[in-house]
């Protein structure tokens, strides 16, 4: 969790455009053969463009999915900084988001499993956004009743509830795609216009979504940071015993964590699902690892370190393409997660552990 | 009366040897050391990979198995080198990864000639020499209530050879977990600085669990190779989970628990599946959803019995293998 | 019973060289981000004395402890152990060197038997070698010793009936006996007891105390980390008191804690703290 925005953060920020230069200029000394293999990627210039463009576009892309990874994955580290829970089903937390969404906005037929009836909602985008993120917050609600509180309470070791967290992602993926196929769909049916500087674009929907996530995560610094009940959570999040003694209703901050958890990672969701032009009933099983790698790489439970560690993963994830195959990126970001493992067991913000 | 000779017909077939071989490979990392091992099926994928390709080139089938085990050997190393002196959420993060890593890079186009990307390794450039050996007959055979072909692909020879491959890992797991090495093994699962105070240089033993748990899980993957194809998709996480659970439902850290798990676990499956095709009615239940019901209830079940058994079936509640 | 002979002539200040130390640590610091846990300048420990750390809470008793045996890293400082470098030693290699430790908070390996937590402290096992496990002819007669020295320890810490038994069903007490008794299998040079009394009841405790003077007669040297200072003086030979990270005086059990920074340390950090005296 967080402490006082110390030096760390500088440091922090330090260290990510230090990689990020290495990186961009890595990029540019090695970025061989592979730049005519982006043209299979339907949003990247053509093969003869230079690679220094395709480097700076692959920043701008990749700090855009970077926020949205950040908004997508601050949720995990929230319920591990405070529980010790490594959620395995964040992920369909995040598809279950973007999911609902559809089945409320789209014209289409939708129906429900186990119900043989045909449904046609419709609500505009906006509207059907923000009442799949009410209802998601209230599934984080729901579960920590039902499920994660329980658990607790039985005081079921941290690594066990990991795998029952696996198992609910299991069981949750294959729900899904029971209630919507396999295949992919749009939430929205218009295309999304662009906005040129000089060279370089980006999305306006696009834009739209980065200031969306961008006020959704200054909301969550401001709660921890400004708020009793945000200086409750990280008191949980450093010593949840003091804070027990101390007078604060753990239980109670818990669940608020999972319902701000779920909410934030349906938004995550949707807005993924609106720059990625598409979902489908794995699209968070996909990003659970990079979200995955973003927190540990911030330092497993630093809520800010999340957000340092998905522009990790965002940036990396798109300006690799310059070197690799498309079809190699998130591996990519996979690679550099085990490699600053290596050298920084804490993650970028974490703080060295006392042994004994 | 069919849908029980198929579900019984799944209890000894290939993929349940297979995915037994596997979890007694993370036997060796969870029961009996207690790492937590998420990437099993990448080394499952890296055995099919070494010995498929191998053969491909030319190479004799004794040649093939050492190279899909030298794969998961490397495997093994880089992976354990960095996470071992890490908490355990690292570990199972890192080896999650990793093996999505090998995924990633098998379905991708930039190794096609190697892996073949996204469409694998089709099983007649590589199930050749190995059913050459078969000494049955290259026709169907009918035994009791069931008709497999003597020698090709899914077939009563790959039966015969995978069992007792089952047979021998066992054999291997319960001489270890019974000698002095793994009474160290199973002290690291209780207590790590408490070996560490008695001299064993715990890195090194938790480094051999993780390379002779993944050389196992690289067996299960040969042997799931040879009756299926070399398809990177069918070994992503989900196979990995259905390999914990299994190992879960027969009970960790026991010698038969991963055999027998393995044996409910397909057999309880294709019951499910067939006993929802009969019974469930269509305006319901659509065929087509009939596959991601029962893997839904999968995963039902890894949460229940991690939460109600985690001993499961066989194991004994006093040698849990949960510490945080 | 101390025994002031054993130290006789050694100056009771902190840091004094000792005629046949077995332990030395130089100059070894160890910081927490801006925190100093450690700073100690020089310690020794003589050879077979039952030497007691004490001090505060929060003097970093416990982290020197850890340093000394390996299992955390200073940033400064050197150290011997029998004349070998401590320096970056990882703690297994610590105890194969015959310094073996026990815990504050007990670590019995609970999901095993008694009898299994023995064997485990043996050194020497050939069946502890992967390749050599698949053959049991090879390891078969080590077990056998390492069996029969087990069950002399047991009897001697009076756990032979308990033998079977999983260590999770112990008491406290008698895991912190199994703990000792765990260490004592690899016939060590030196042992080191983090908080050997913490949590163990007092008809124990006597047993605890006699154990601990075996030791010594034993041949071994002796260093324990202890709060409770009764104990602490009816054991010790000498005792090293640290407060703050730093080693502020040493002496023979019966005169050090008249020393007055002693007593500031102590009263400083807790107005009641029992001293163990007689005031």
């Amino acid at each position: 969790m967080i402490t006082k925005p110390d030096t760390r953060l500088l440091k922090a920020v330090a260290l990510l455009l230090v990689a990020a230069t290495a990186f961009v200029i890595a990029s540019l000394v090695l970025g061989g053969d592979h730049a005519a293999a982006t043209t299979v990627d339907p949003v990247v210039a053509p093969a003869n463009t230079p690679k220094s463009q395709l480097v700076v576009q692959g920043l701008i892309n990749g700090t855009v999915f970077g926020i949205l990874l950040a908004l997508a994955a601050v949720g995990l580290s929230l319920i591990y900084g405070t529980t010790g829970l490594s959620n395995f089903a964040h992920g369909e937390q995040v598809t279950f988001g973007a999911v609902l969404t559809y089945f409320l906005t789209t014209k289409s037929d939708v129906s429900l499993p186990l119900i043989p009836a045909q449904f046609n909602i419709g609500l505009p985008l906006p509207i059907a956004a923000i009442v799949a993120i009410i209802i998601a917050g209230g599934t984080g609600w729901l579960q920590d009743k039902l499920l994660w509180g329980p658990l607790r309470r039985r005081r079921i070791a941290a690594l066990q509830q990991m795998i029952v967290s696996i198992g609910l992602s299991l069981a949750l993926v294959n729900l899904f795609q029971w209630w919507v196929g396999g295949e992919r769909y749009r939430l929205t049916t218009s295309i999304d216009s662009r906005l040129t500087f000089g060279d370089y674009y980006i999305g306006r929907q696009t834009l739209l979504s980065v200031v969306i996530a961008l006020i959704a995560l200054a909301g969550v610094a401001f709660f921890l940071l400004r708020t009793r009940l945000g200086r409750a959570t990280r008191a949980i999040a450093d010593n949840p015993a003091l804070a027990s003694a101390s007078g604060i209703r753990v239980d109670g901050i818990i669940r608020l964590v999972w319902v701000m958890a779920a909410a934030l990672a349906a938004l995550g969701g949707i807005l993924l699902a609106l720059y990625e032009n598409g979902l489908s009933f794995d699209q968070g099983a996909r990003l659970l690892l990079l979200m995955f790698a973003a927190v540990t790489l911030g330092g497993l439970g630093q809520a800010f370190g999340a957000l340092v560690g998905a522009l990790v993963i965002g940036i990396v994830t798109e300006v690799s393409t310059v070197v690799v195959a498309p079809d190699m990126k998130y591996a990519s970001a996979l690679v550099i997660l085990i490699v600053v493992l290596l050298i920084r067991p804490q993650g970028i913000l974490g703080r060295a552990e006392r042994v004994g | 009366m069919d849908l029980l000779i198929d579900a019984l017909g799944e209890s000894f077939a290939p993929a349940t040897a297979a995915f037994a071989i596997a979890a007694i490979g993370l036997n060796f990392h969870f029961g009996l050391t207690g790492l937590l091992n998420m990437g099993q099926a990448g080394f499952m994928l890296l055995g099919m990979y070494g010995y498929a390709i191998s053969i491909r080139n030319g190479l004799p089938i004794w040649a093939a198995i050492l190279i899909a085990m030298g794969t998961a050997i490397v495997f093994g190393a880089i992976l354990g080198w960095p996470t071992l002196k890490l908490k355990g959420d690292y570990l199972s993060i890192v080896t999650i990864a990793a093996a999505e890593i090998v995924r990633y890079a098998g379905r991708s186009q930039t190794f096609v000639n190697l892996t073949g990307a996204s469409v694998g390794i089709r099983g007649n450039e590589y199930k050749g020499p190995f059913e050459d050996l078969s000494p049955f007959p290259d026709e169907r055979i009918t035994v009791l209530w069931w008709t497999y072909h003597g020698s090709a692909s899914n077939s009563w020879w790959l039966r015969l050879v995978a069992w007792t491959f089952v047979g021998l890992m066992l054999l291997v797991f319960w001489r270890l977990s019974r000698s002095p090495w793994g009474r160290v093994l199973k002290g690291i699962r209780e207590d790590e600085d408490a070996v560490r105070s008695l001299g064993k240089n715990v890195y090194w033993y938790k480094m051999q669990a993780l390379i002779i748990g993944g050389v196992i899980g690289a067996l299960g993957g040969v042997i799931w190779s040879l009756g299926n194809s070399v398809q990177p998709d069918s070994m992503g996480r989900a196979t990995t989970f259905w390999i914990w659970t299994l190992l879960l439902l027969g009970g960790a850290a026991t010698v038969f628990g991963p055999v027998v798990g393995s044996i409910v676990f397909w057999t309880a499956l294709s019951l499910v599946k067939g006993l929802a095709k009969l019974f469930i009615p269509e305006s319901i239940m659509p065929s087509t959803v009939i596959e991601p019901f029962a893997l839904m209830l999968v995963g039902v079940t890894l949460m229940l019995l991690v939460i109600f058994r985690p001993q499961g079936l066989l194991g004994n509640k006093k040698e849990l293998a949960f510490h945080a | 019973m101390p025994d002031p002979t054993i130290v006789a002539g050694i100056d009771p200040v902190p840091g004094v060289a000792k005629p046949d130390a077995i332990l030395v640590a130089d100059g070894v610091k160890r910081r927490f981000g801006g925190l100093t846990a450690v700073d100690v300048a020089h310690f020794e420990v003589q050879r077979n004395t039952i030497t007691a750390l004490i001090g505060p809470n929060g003097a970093g008793k416990s982290t020197f402890f850890n340093l000394l045996t390996g299992f955390d890293q200073a940033q400064e400082g050197t150290g011997t152990f029998d004349g070998q470098p401590l320096r970056g030693m990882p703690p297994a290699k610590v105890a194969r060197a015959g310094m073996v430790r026990t815990f504050q908070l007990t670590k019995a390996l609970e999901g095993m038997s008694v009898m299994e937590n023995m064997r485990l402290g043996a050194q020497d096992q050939p069946g502890e070698n992967f390749f050599t496990a698949f053959v049991p002819p090879l390891w078969r007669a080590r077990e056998r010793e390492i069996t029969e020295q087990a069950h002399e320890l047991l009897h001697r810490f009076k756990l032979y009936e308990k033998r079977d038994d999983s260590a999770g069903s112990l008491s406290g007490g008698q895991r912190k006996l199994l703990e000792m008794a765990r260490a004592l299998m690899s016939k060590p040079t030196m042992v080191m007891l983090d908080e050997p009394m913490a949590g163990v009841n007092p008809a124990l405790t006597e047993s605890l105390l006699d154990h601990i003077i075996e030791l010594k007669e034993e041949g071994m040297t002796v260093l324990f980390v202890e709060h409770d200072m009764h104990m602490v003086r009816r054991i010790s030979d000498w005792v090293a008191v640290m407060a703050q990270g730093k080693l502020i005086a040493e002496g023979p059990a019966g005169s050090v804690m008249q020393n007055e920074a002693v007593q500031d340390a102590y009263l400083g950090a807790h107005h009641d703290t029992d001293l163990g005296e007689d005031l």
